[in-house]
């Protein structure tokens, strides 16, 4: 790939990770602007997660560059919000307390205000002094996407946040993830859910063994035809 | 945010979850009285082989609790996942071992205290001056058990046979502790000099150190891939 343009924040390059004889990313190359919101589609096993761990530097290449741009050695931790598979909160803590204990590690600026925002933020002002072992899923949900943002990073990285929302869970979280957009937060979303992923996404990534088989604009496909795409390439 | 702070904020939510849910600690301080008291019906009190065996039987008493609750100490952030979230926030993997560390110490220091309290009692032990030196002896052997504990336990924290897997990797490494531990013991309930407690004393305070070192310098890699 040539130089970034001015407002390329992420640059991968042929990022390559091995699990011993597992290859779980082969040759992934992409760039992300700043204010993407891209969808990463694809089939169980296919690297997804992988691919997300890399770029939160949970995880370290084999093979490979991730630059970020302006380059930030020791701040990418700083620029990245998480939320996986699990809620990585603390369940013995209220939905405050678990705010309040990761902006204060992130070193944010009046905590205690931060925290309490956020808990408007996502609807959860009623449940902020309540224990998280007692919230329902998708109050829990919130409160992990809260717990990401809690440091106001620059990237998101969300690992199939619909997983285990009922409907009305699921429609709460579009909400709040449709408000993140056009804030300049540039936002990779995993998701098997193609519906819900297009309706949020400005790119579309689609990944099968590994590799990105497809890259695309939202704007040049209608979902119709991504989903067809989508099976033909993930079949094939 | 200083290091101190960071590190006070890390055991801060540690015993706070501890004191949420005390139900773990409450049984690993009973197994702890739970030792004494079967010790105590299997030997005559009065008997002097029995007090002999009295530093043995403390130290079992106090190790065995120890490594039960040092096992748990991980819980959390296996359970939640939340150590992906320690781990990426923007904090030193020694400040994370200190914070678990010191709140490991605190819990280890608890159940011992109780324990301790417990021992006088069931062994007549006479309360002279020279028996003040031994919570000094529990304070630096728990230091060290809990330095090397926290790095064990969070190597052993996603295996699933952990409970077994972090006494047989930390029995061997605080051989030198409880050996020390045992002895100065023997000595202070002894009529003996008091100059060989200090000895054994300097023993353990070295111990601590390298293990707590050694082991704050080894968590980097323990928390990496």
């Amino acid at each position: 790939m040539g130089p970034p343009p001015e407002q390329t924040l992420l640059l991968a390059t042929q990022l390559t990770k091995r699990f011993g004889a597992v290859t779980a990313v082969r040759d992934v190359s992409f760039r992300a602007h700043e204010g993407d919101f891209i969808a990463i589609f694809g089939p169980n096993g296919a690297g997804k997660t992988t691919l997300l761990q890399l770029i939160a530097n949970l995880s370290q290449p084999t093979q490979g560059v991730l630059e970020w741009f302006p380059e930030k050695p020791d701040q990418v931790r700083c620029s990245v919000g998480f939320v996986s598979h699990q809620s990585l909160l603390y369940s013995e803590l209220s939905g405050f307390e678990n705010l309040l204990f990761f902006s204060r590690l992130y070193g944010v600026i009046r905590p205690r205000k931060r925290a309490q925002e956020l808990l408007d933020q996502m609807g959860l002002q009623g449940a902020g002094h309540r224990l998280v072992k007692h919230y329902s899923s998708g109050m829990k949900q919130r409160l992990t996407l809260a717990r990401a943002l809690a440091h106001d990073p620059e990237v998101l990285l969300l690992d199939e946040p619909y997983a285990g929302l009922d409907q009305h869970g699921s429609r709460l979280l579009t909400g709040i993830l449709k408000g993140l957009r056009g804030d300049r937060r540039t936002v990779f979303l995993i998701t098997h859910n193609l519906m819900e992923g297009m309706a949020l996404a400005t790119r579309a990534l689609i990944m099968n063994r590994g590799e990105i088989v497809h890259e695309t604009g939202l704007g040049e496909l209608e979902s119709e035809k991504l989903e067809n795409l989508y099976f033909r390439l993930v079949e094939s | 945010m200083s290091s101190l702070k960071t590190i006070g904020l890390l055991a801060g939510k540690d015993l706070r979850i501890e004191y949420r849910s005390p139900q773990a600690f409450l049984t690993t301080l009973f197994f702890g009285l739970l030792i004494l008291i079967v010790f105590n019906f299997a030997f005559d009190p009065g008997n002097p082989a029995t007090l002999d065996a009295a530093p043995g039987i403390l130290w079992v008493s106090l190790l065995f609790p120890g490594i039960i609750q040092l096992n748990r100490s991980f819980r959390a952030e296996r359970e939640e996942g939340t150590i992906h979230a320690l781990v990426l926030a923007p904090v030193e993997s020694g400040l994370l071992f200190l914070g678990k560390f010191l709140a490991n110490w605190v819990l280890l220091l608890l159940v011992d205290l109780f324990v301790l309290i417990a021992f006088v009692f069931f062994y007549n032990v006479r309360l002279t001056s020279r028996f003040f030196w031994l919570p000094l002896v529990v304070i630096l052997a728990s230091i060290a058990v809990s330095a090397v504990g926290t790095l064990f336990a969070s190597m052993v924290s996603s295996v699933s046979a952990r409970e077994v897997l972090l006494p047989i990797l930390l029995f061997p490494i605080i051989v030198p502790v409880v050996i020390a531990a045992v002895s100065a013991s023997r000595e202070i309930m002894s009529t003996g000099e008091l100059q060989y407690v200090l000895s054994w004393i300097k023993l353990l305070t070295g111990c601590d150190i390298v293990f707590t070192v050694g082991s704050f310098m080894v968590f980097e890699y323990v928390l990496g891939e």
